[in-house]
């Protein structure tokens, strides 16, 4: 007896230390992800599963014209955050890199939006994008004579918006991720290169480029992960509006489970999310292990 | 002026000031980056002057500047939505999640880091996978799991959750692998036991990595508003997140929301500017790891 637990007292303190935290995580995240996955297969009143349906929830989940707009407009969020928001971060960390004098300051005044909470900084940007001549961008616009518009009910602008005001919140955290690797650039790399004769924009192209350009590719799988997840920038700014023109599949998430009440449709959507995630994040693994060969 | 410009990094160096186009660039580039400082600042900024306004200058009125600073206007707005409790359910949400998101993510990631027990492989899996999907997909089962614990219309569910972070238990192990194994081998021999390295030895090492988790579970579960709300919505025990999110279905003049919204972020801007450092650090640090 003894002997045995000699030989696995190591696992059985290991585990022992491990418990509390595996019990939170458990309790908190793996067995409610599992149980949407069970939810979804079922038909339930409020919270009370009633009868095993198969896939008939996916089914009309899938018919409903609401997911539809949804899925596109996920993609779309995803499309305009790239656009938008990637190249951002890169620019600027080249920019404040090249900078002498008080770059802790440069450094500080972008990360500032990160730390503000996410909810009170969409409440900010409802005021920033207000309809009428009071809204922070009507009154700029204003001044160059430009009249007021209703920014957040134009169907073809709300995406882009929002996604700008993503990139405001999020461009500095990244932006510090990119100074840190612009640091670890091997200084002497550029000292040949201007022995070589090359000039600044050589330089930038030659160097400076390349040797970010692995940390970018799998920043970019980070961002379209983060960003397929919006739920409370358009929750706060739109509600999803207008006519549904910037609702994201995990609004219409939350639509489902605390607007209608229906848990089980809530939760076959969630699964799919799930499910685009975990690509998502295989393909991302992929390129980690590749960068590291 | 050779001084001056001194630089022995990125793309432009001391030698290229010599040439007054690169002078010219670089002056371009301060240009670019105050203005896009400006950018970052002057929302922030803007959302805080305007709660000097009164509602029909803010309704009424395409002005950026408030036309007077009356400070009793903030805390007549303070005193009208009480908002002094919803400051103390928060206090109260936030020490009690650094107590359990320090002790619990702390053990996991010592025990995955320096322990390894059969099968931890399988933890640290799972946790990898739980960066990248949201808990909010999952938010109503767990909310479910609360009520039958009869803990709805407590803070405990939101203390607890803060041990369950995926990111800090990596932040933990990766800070815990630049321990030199040899020191905890050595208290080992010495008789310690597990327990007692953590506390003891390796707590007392983590001043650094602590200080960081504090402040990211401070400014997380000071913004967390989603899982509040479910929780604590008409309970009096709003936190002051939940409170603005009432906003959406409550009545509230838009210059008492504005400058609701300034008292929900003056702590954190406070919190920032004391531990700035930190904050950078772990950013990078944690980022792209994981």
């Amino acid at each position: 007896m003894q002997e045995i637990f000699k030989k696995y007292k190591r696992d059985i303190v290991g585990w022992g230390i491990m418990l509390p935290a595996v019990l939170l995580f458990t309790f908190f995240l793996w067995e409610p992800l599992l149980a949407s996955i069970v939810m979804s297969f079922f038909k339930a009143q409020g919270i009370r599963l009633e009868k095993f349906v198969g896939f008939q929830n996916y089914v009309e989940v899938f018919q409903h014209p609401d997911f539809k707009s949804a899925f596109f407009n996920t993609f779309a969020y995803t499309f305009w955050s790239l656009v938008i928001g990637f190249i951002v971060p890169i620019i600027l960390a080249i920019v404040i890199n090249e900078i002498i004098h008080f770059k802790g300051f440069f450094r500080v005044s972008i990360y500032l939006p990160n730390v503000i909470p996410g909810l009170a900084v969409a409440i900010m940007w409802l005021y920033i994008y207000r309809a009428g001549k009071t809204g922070l961008l009507n009154i700029i616009l204003g001044n160059f004579g430009i009249p007021p518009q209703a920014w957040l009910t134009k169907a073809h602008l709300v995406i882009p918006l929002i996604v700008l005001f993503m990139t405001w919140r999020s461009a500095g955290a990244t932006t510090l991720i990119y100074l840190a690797a612009l640091q670890g650039i091997d200084p002497e790399l550029y000292e040949s290169a201007t022995i070589d004769g090359a000039g600044l924009w050589a330089r930038l192209r030659y160097i400076t480029l390349p040797q970010i350009y692995n940390l970018a590719r799998t920043l970019l799988i980070l961002q379209i992960i983060f960003v397929f997840q919006v739920l409370y920038e358009p929750l706060i700014l739109t509600n999803g509006g207008p006519n549904n023109a910037s609702i994201s599949l995990m609004l219409l998430v939350y639509k489902y489970a605390f607007e209608k009440f229906d848990y089980p449709k809530a939760s076959a959507i969630s699964v799919i999310i799930a499910f685009i995630l975990i690509i998502l994040t295989t393909v991302y693994n992929k390129i980690i292990k590749e960068n590291e060969m | 002026m050779i001084n001056f410009f001194k630089k022995d990094y990125g793309v432009i160096r001391s030698f290229d000031f010599k040439k007054p186009y690169v002078r010219f660039i670089y002056f371009l580039i301060l240009i670019f980056a105050l203005f896009v400082v400006f950018i970052v600042i002057f929302p922030i900024l803007w959302t805080i002057l305007s709660g000097f306004k009164t509602l029909p200058e803010f309704v009424n009125e395409p002005r950026i500047f408030p036309k007077s600073y009356d400070i009793g206007k903030f805390i007549e707005t303070w005193k009208l939505l009480n908002f002094g409790r919803f400051y103390i359910n928060s206090f109260i949400v936030v020490i009690g999640s650094i107590v359990f998101s320090i002790i619990s993510n702390g053990l996991l990631g010592y025990a995955l880091s320096k322990i390894r027990p059969r099968g931890y492989k399988l933890i640290y899996f799972l946790l990898l996978w739980s960066l990248m999907i949201p808990a909010t997909t999952s938010i109503v089962p767990l909310f479910l799991n609360i009520v039958k614990l009869g803990l709805q219309g407590t803070f405990i569910p939101l203390w607890l959750s803060a041990g369950a972070n995926a990111f800090f238990v990596i932040l933990y192990k990766n800070f815990f692998d630049s321990i030199p194994q040899s020191i905890i081998e050595a208290a080992r021999i010495d008789g310690c036991n597990e327990w007692t390295i953590f506390f003891k030895i390796v707590f007392p090492l983590s001043y650094s990595i602590n200080t960081v988790v504090t402040i990211f579970t401070i400014t997380n579960s000071w913004s967390d508003f989603l899982l509040p709300y479910l929780l604590l919505n008409n309970t009096g025990k709003e936190t002051v997140m939940v409170r603005l999110f009432q906003f959406r279905t409550s009545v509230a003049t838009e210059v008492d929301i504005i400058r609701a919204v300034t008292f929900s972020i003056i702590p954190p801007i406070v919190l920032f500017a004391f531990f700035q450092k930190y904050m950078m650090e772990g950013m990078t640090r944690g980022g792209i790891k994981g």
